[in-house]
């Protein structure tokens, strides 16, 4: 991983490029690469007559793009540095389900177009065409089990479902994306008209393929070894800060190495018998000292519960630091941070360390109950140390009202708009609140925030 | 939501749009045997129109082709049998999922010094653009080798299969 390579500054993590470009330019990328999917196409295809090579010509070019686009997908999700620090790991996220969907619309449309298609070129039914591909042409069989693996993984991660399942079970599930991947990739050459004699575009489709597998094992798999290796991160304390919520320090060696900013996480990877198989997202909560890094967990789910029972001592692995919730995309005087449940995690290291004057930065933190407001005294502590301003608000909305408003927010904080202002929550909660940000005169490219539900 | 349908009407349009821009008409694409006789310069495909019987290389466009053959398939026996001491052995008729497929050798010395397809599949479109990349490749094939132990051509498995098959029985009938 390039984040920590000897002699790299942490501005060098995006490869000289502005932070803010980085997203851009992987979209351009993507595009690109889709571009010249499509011109494969385009240069294979001398002519569409009739109705069965409408059909067939637009079940190939869905193909191509699924083929293209599954491998994106999986690029998204290959913990690349400059995609994690300059797109930001929630955003890739995002951007994976949206793409995930695509792409299991554009499988299931490329395999029911081209059965259509060749059944009428072949004067066959549907289901007798789809006999035929499955039984004699090479490879389609474990393609169409790609297929339903897809569609099973799309069906599992569809909103509806998704919440009901346990967080291990859905992540876990999407590694059959791989096999699918890995199932459907010798169709595409087998059968595949434009690869057929284009030594070329096979060259360039294994070179796809590989390509993307290198960076997976590397960065997911290798990197993450060789950093336990070298930083040996160990549990040292456990301590409840609420109910529900605990704190883990972790001790670890070398951490300067890492050049953590405060506002990143790590995955991290406990291993004792019940987590070990498990990498979860966790902020630091507190800025990283020498010695030690504190990260603090919410009871969200089995994962998170498992942790209380976590002993000091405990080895851990650990990935990243990811993410680009830090300072550096600040481009204003005056700091707002608005925090949201456990969301206070990765604010609650920027309160304490981002350069702000007395007066220029506040804290707005949204609870529950008075209980599940964590690190009251330390906040109080480093507001009373540096001058900044914290603002709680306690209770269900229903008694204290809505804080997020435009007209609450601005007369809490005065000079609103001219705030960089970072919000860090739960989804329903940062939905009420970049709204009103918004309508109270924030630009859009200074509203900063990260989802903690990945 | 709204980016959901957004994505799904930009993919559908841009399909429609990118299949429309091809010709439409049967006279427009290129005409069935003239794909054979007149690859495109710089194909990947040219290549496998290089006579091997000259022993030289060309490329598909520089050298004029003689299609004095009379199948529809017209491989690189140009000029077969207008020399003494050439052969020219015809294989079975291979029945294959997609159509018959038959090849006919032209044998010089015992050494196979050309390669024609007589017949292959090419009843639609979709087999007649597999077969017109598959067969050269294959009759390069047969010429490199000298026998029927030749590779499959990716995606075209089934005409492969045949034209072996064919080329086998010319091989046995010549006595090679």
């Amino acid at each position: 991983m390039a984040i920590d390579a000897p002699g790299e500054m942490p501005g060098d993590a995006t490869g000289g490029m502005p932070t803010r470009m980085v997203p851009a330019a992987a979209i351009s990328a993507i595009g690109a690469g889709a571009v010249a999917v499509l011109a494969l196409w385009w240069a294979d295809t001398p002519a569409v007559v009739g109705l069965d090579e409408w059909l067939t010509g637009a079940g190939r070019i869905t193909g191509l793009l699924a083929g293209y686009a599954i491998t994106v997908l999986l690029a998204l999700m290959a913990r690349i540095p400059v995609l994690e620090h300059g797109v930001g790991s929630d955003r890739l996220a995002r951007w994976h389900a949206m793409g995930g969907r695509y792409v299991v619309c554009l499988a299931v449309s490329h395999t029911l177009l081209i059965i259509w298609g060749y059944a009428v070129t072949d004067g066959t039914g549907i289901v007798s065409e789809t006999v035929t591909l499955n039984l004699t042409y090479p490879d389609v069989l474990k393609a169409t089990v790609a297929v339903l693996l897809l569609v099973g993984i799309g069906i599992v991660s569809a909103r509806a479902i998704r919440p009901r399942l346990r967080y291990e079970t859905w992540f876990h599930l999407h590694f059959y994306t791989y096999l699918a991947a890995w199932l459907a990739f010798g169709h595409v050459l087998a059968d595949g008209n434009e690869f057929i004699g284009n030594r070329t575009a096979q060259a360039a489709w294994y070179a796809l393929y590989l390509g993307v597998a290198l960076v997976l094992v590397w960065n997911r798999f290798l990197t993450p070894i060789r950093q336990a290796l070298l930083h040996r991160f160990t549990v040292t304390r456990v301590i409840e800060e609420a109910p529900g919520v605990i704190s883990i320090h972790i001790a670890g060696r070398r951490l300067d190495r890492l050049k953590i900013e405060p506002g990143q996480f790590f995955r991290w990877r406990f291993l004792t018998r019940g987590l070990w198989w498990s990498a979860n997202p966790y902020s630091l909560s507190a800025a990283p000292r020498r010695n030690g890094l504190r990260i603090t967990v919410k009871d969200l789910g089995d994962h998170s519960r498992g942790l209380a029972g976590i002993r000091p001592g405990t080895r851990v692995l650990a990935e990243g630091p990811y993410g680009s919730f830090t300072a550096r995309r600040r481009t204003r005087r005056k700091v707002l941070l608005i925090a949201g449940g456990v969301g206070i995690t990765p604010l609650r290291a920027l309160f304490e360390s981002i350069p702000a004057a007395p007066g220029d930065l506040t804290l707005l933190y949204r609870a529950r109950t008075s209980e599940d407001l964590v690190f009251r005294t330390e906040l109080e502590q480093i507001s009373a140390r540096r001058g900044t301003g914290l603002l709680y608000c306690v209770g269900p909305r229903s008694v204290v009202g809505d804080p997020f408003t435009p007209h609450t927010l601005t007369a809490l904080v005065p000079h609103l708009p001219d705030h960089d202002v970072y919000v860090c929550g739960p989804t329903g909660m940062t939905g009420r609140v970049i709204p009103a940000l918004r309508a109270a005169g924030v630009p859009r490219r200074r509203i900063h925030h990260e989802s903690f539900e990945f | 939501m709204r980016s959901a349908i957004f994505a799904v009407i930009v993919t559908a349009t841009g399909l429609v749009l990118l299949l429309s821009f091809k010709p439409h008409n049967v006279t427009a694409a290129p005409e069935r045997p003239g794909v054979m006789s007149d690859p495109p310069a710089g194909d990947a495909n040219g290549q496998a129109d290089t006579p091997a019987t000259s022993g030289k290389k060309s490329t598909g466009k520089a050298v004029p082709k003689v299609t004095a053959n009379p199948g529809s398939w017209p491989g690189d026996g140009a000029g077969l049998g207008e020399t003494a001491g050439e052969k020219v052995i015809s294989g079975v008729v291979a029945d294959t999922r997609f159509g018959p497929v038959q090849v006919q050798l032209v044998l010089s010395d015992g050494k196979i010094t050309g390669v024609q397809v007589l017949q292959a599949p090419q009843e639609s479109r979709r087999d007649f653009s597999i077969n017109s990349e598959a067969l050269p490749i294959l009759d390069q094939e047969a010429l490199a080798a000298q026998s029927a132990r030749i590779d499959t051509v990716s995606g075209a498995t089934y005409t492969s299969d045949g034209y072996v098959r064919s080329l086998q029985s010319a091989l046995d009938r010549a006595g090679l």
